[in-house]
């Protein structure tokens, strides 16, 4: 019996299990991420003409910029990192997605969520929480798809042939218990009708923020990284011990950071903060040695593919993990905190690190859901560079901004040029994600057109009679 | 399956190495775990709800915090000694040698009235004086004639508390009542005649 040849069998029936629910979250993912990032680009043409949409309410500042930021992280963010995650673990357990029907019922709650979400926050509805906007319909509706589909992974995930994890099991297992945790207690002491009083919020609301947005992404980013690099380069990853190493350090310091020094708060909370933000440079340094020995002189040419996606999003990540280091730093916390610096950190992670890494997971994955690959392969390439270069504008001058603004005792004046260049960072993104909405929504119309032709043939075909021999 | 997502990996599981982790990584991580811990313990109040930053203790809180009664006249008696009398007598009160006597246990700090130490700072004193068994032949001005009543009444309280004294207070009124009784006299007075006032 030829094993190999029964593993590719397996193979290719794993990725057709995972095709509905997969396209499903990538579907709703692309189409938030597009109107995220338009809405990302008006809210940014506010710091060249205040006065554009200065007649129409629900296009103001204030609505459209929470709005895109919600867009990117629980429009495409959240379900795009579900998709790769659900595909990663029926691969690693060489078995099919267990109740493919789950995800693909719990993917439209949660796009419909979200819709629910953007249309109360431009009407003016936001609960005012930052990353918690939405109000508690949509957030009930996302709590309970997500549970949905952490259901059907942790079943996929029982049924595993090998009892031993591989290091991307414990990050991803890890995010898919953190989001439920987190999301839950912020929305239950913030968005209900008695919330907690006084400065509680803004230490519920920060400590959320850092979790969703540092931790959250960063157990998913790293997983999937954790289970693309090795198998694009064709070598194990380096290693087992340090990426648990790695992995505890990670939840260990991650969780207590988002206080800022200047707060308002007793001493203990920024100085833990602070504190816990030093001691992050641990697993930011394992994580960057296990990327580095990993796909150190590997044969592998990255041609602007996964491969590409997946380098420039883990230096991103690393990047931003520095970011969010420097901003904890007593001393250099004072010029750039409640400056734009915070958001240059926010949209690294976000677009630079997160998003990065998973559209290089998505283009691995893509081709081997459906026959016939991408509609558009070419695309890949050039979404490519407008996305390193939409971070590089956008990051490098919100940063720059923000230390500008800082230097000059907040005056806001001094903000405005690197404000005008990010608005040219948001349009390469948009530019971007257009090519990858593109791709696949003529692969998801194909793919329709091709399963509508195979019924109306079954349909048409004759009836198989049986001849009777007299 | 389509010839890109072939090309560029083939379908096998990744595997990971089982390599332990370096020592170095281990020795920077407890290396930072005790400099974040000296500066939580610099910096942190240690969970005190009450702390905000710049203070780091409960001591630096006290220290900035408005006092009043007893507490307000011992800081205000020590505030007037430095600046006044701590210059000769020393902030310690143990005196400096061929300039000025000690105050800590001096006979003249330690009495039941406060009628003749009273005199001393109001009037100046000139000539001999003996003081724990030891003659001093100096001069003093009326250094706590320009000095309130409150004041000086803060700071003979001081004296007689601080560096191991434990005599009664003195309030303003007892210092008043010797101011009157002096009249205008404003002659430095010798031990001699001192020593013949009423305690």
């Amino acid at each position: 019996m030829n094993s190999a040849e029964n593993n590719l069998v397996s193979a290719a029936k794993i990725d057709a299990s995972c095709r509905v629910p997969l396209l499903a979250l990538f579907g709703g993912a692309a189409l938030w991420l597009v109107v995220g990032l338009l809405l990302a680009v008006l809210a940014s043409l506010t710091f060249h003409a205040p006065e554009m949409f200065a007649h129409c309410p629900f296009a103001t500042y204030g609505h459209l910029a929470p709005a895109a930021n919600d867009l990117l992280v629980y429009g495409f963010a959240i379900p795009a990192g579900l998709g790769v995650l659900l595909w990663i673990f029926a691969r690693l357990s060489q078995a099919e997605l267990v109740l493919p029907l789950i995800p693909v019922v719990a993917a439209n709650l949660w796009h419909l969520g979200v819709f629910i979400g953007l249309a109360t926050i431009l009407c003016g509805g936001s609960s005012g929480f930052t990353w918690l906007e939405f109000p508690r319909a949509a957030a009930m509706l996302l709590g309970v798809s997500f549970v949905l589909i952490a259901f059907s992974a942790v079943a996929t995930f029982g049924q595993r042939k090998a009892r031993e994890l591989y290091p991307a099991h414990w990050f991803l297992l890890a995010a898919l218990l953190w989001f439920p945790w987190i999301y839950s207690t912020a929305n239950l002491f913030l968005v209900t009708t008695w919330p907690v009083r006084g400065v509680t919020q803004a230490i519920i609301n920060w400590w959320f923020a850092d979790n969703l947005i540092f931790v959250w992404l960063a157990l998913v980013g790293v997983g999937v990284a954790f289970y693309f690099l090795p198998k694009i380069a064709g070598r194990p990853l380096h290693s087992r011990f340090y990426a648990l190493f790695a992995f505890w350090t990670l939840i260990l310091f991650g969780t207590w950071i988002g206080i800022p020094q200047g707060a308002p708060v007793p001493a203990w909370l920024p100085t833990t903060n602070a504190f816990a933000s030093l001691l992050l440079v641990i697993p930011l340094i394992a994580i960057a040695v296990i990327v580095f020995k990993t796909v150190w002189g590997a044969p592998t040419v990255c041609k602007g593919g996964p491969f590409c996606y997946l380098r420039f999003g883990m230096t991103a990540f690393i990047l931003s993990g520095l970011m969010l280091i420097a901003s904890a730093c007593p001393e250099h916390a004072r010029t750039v905190e409640f400056t734009w610096f915070g958001q240059a950190q926010t949209q690294l992670q976000i677009l630079g690190f997160f998003a990065i890494v998973i559209f290089g997971a998505i283009y691995e994955i893509l081709p081997r859901l459906l026959d016939g690959g991408l509609p558009f392969p070419k695309f890949v390439r050039v979404q490519h560079w407008f996305f390193m270069l939409g971070t590089l504008l956008l990051v490098g001058s919100l940063a720059f901004a923000g230390v500008k603004q800082g230097r000059a005792a907040y005056d806001p004046a001094a903000a405005i040029m690197g404000l005008r260049i990010a608005t040219m960072g948001w349009t390469f993104f948009l530019f971007g994600s257009l090519l990858f909405a593109v791709n696949i929504f003529v692969m998801t119309i194909r793919w329709k057109l091709a399963l509508a032709k195979t019924v109306i043939a079954y349909i048409k075909s004759p009836l198989e009679t049986s001849e009777v021999k007299p | 399956m389509s010839e890109e997502a072939k090309a560029s990996s083939g379908n096998a599981e990744p595997t990971a190495t089982r390599s332990p982790a370096p020592m170095w990584i281990i020795v920077v991580t407890l290396a930072l775990l005790f400099l974040g811990f000296v500066f939580f313990d610099k910096h942190s109040g240690w969970f005190d709800a009450k702390i905000y930053a710049p203070y780091s203790s409960p001591e630096q809180l006290e220290a900035f915090q408005p006092k009043s009664g007893a507490a307000a006249a011992a800081a205000q008696g020590k505030k007037v000694y430095e600046a006044v009398c701590g210059i000769c007598h020393g902030v310690d009160g143990l005196g400096k040698p061929g300039q000025a006597p000690p105050l800590a246990g001096s006979e003249w700090v330690i009495t039941k009235g406060i009628n003749r130490l009273a005199h001393i700072p109001l009037a100046g004193v000139s000539g001999t004086l003996t003081v724990e068994g030891k003659e001093w032949n100096l001069n003093m001005a009326a250094m706590g004639a320009a000095l309130s009543d409150a004041d000086l009444a803060a700071v003979l309280t001081y004296m007689r508390t601080a560096w191991g004294n434990k005599v009664g207070e003195v309030t303003a009124d007892d210092v008043k009542k010797v101011r009157d009784a002096m009249g205008g006299h404003a002659q430095p007075l010798t031990g001699d005649q001192l020593k013949t006032m009423p305690e």
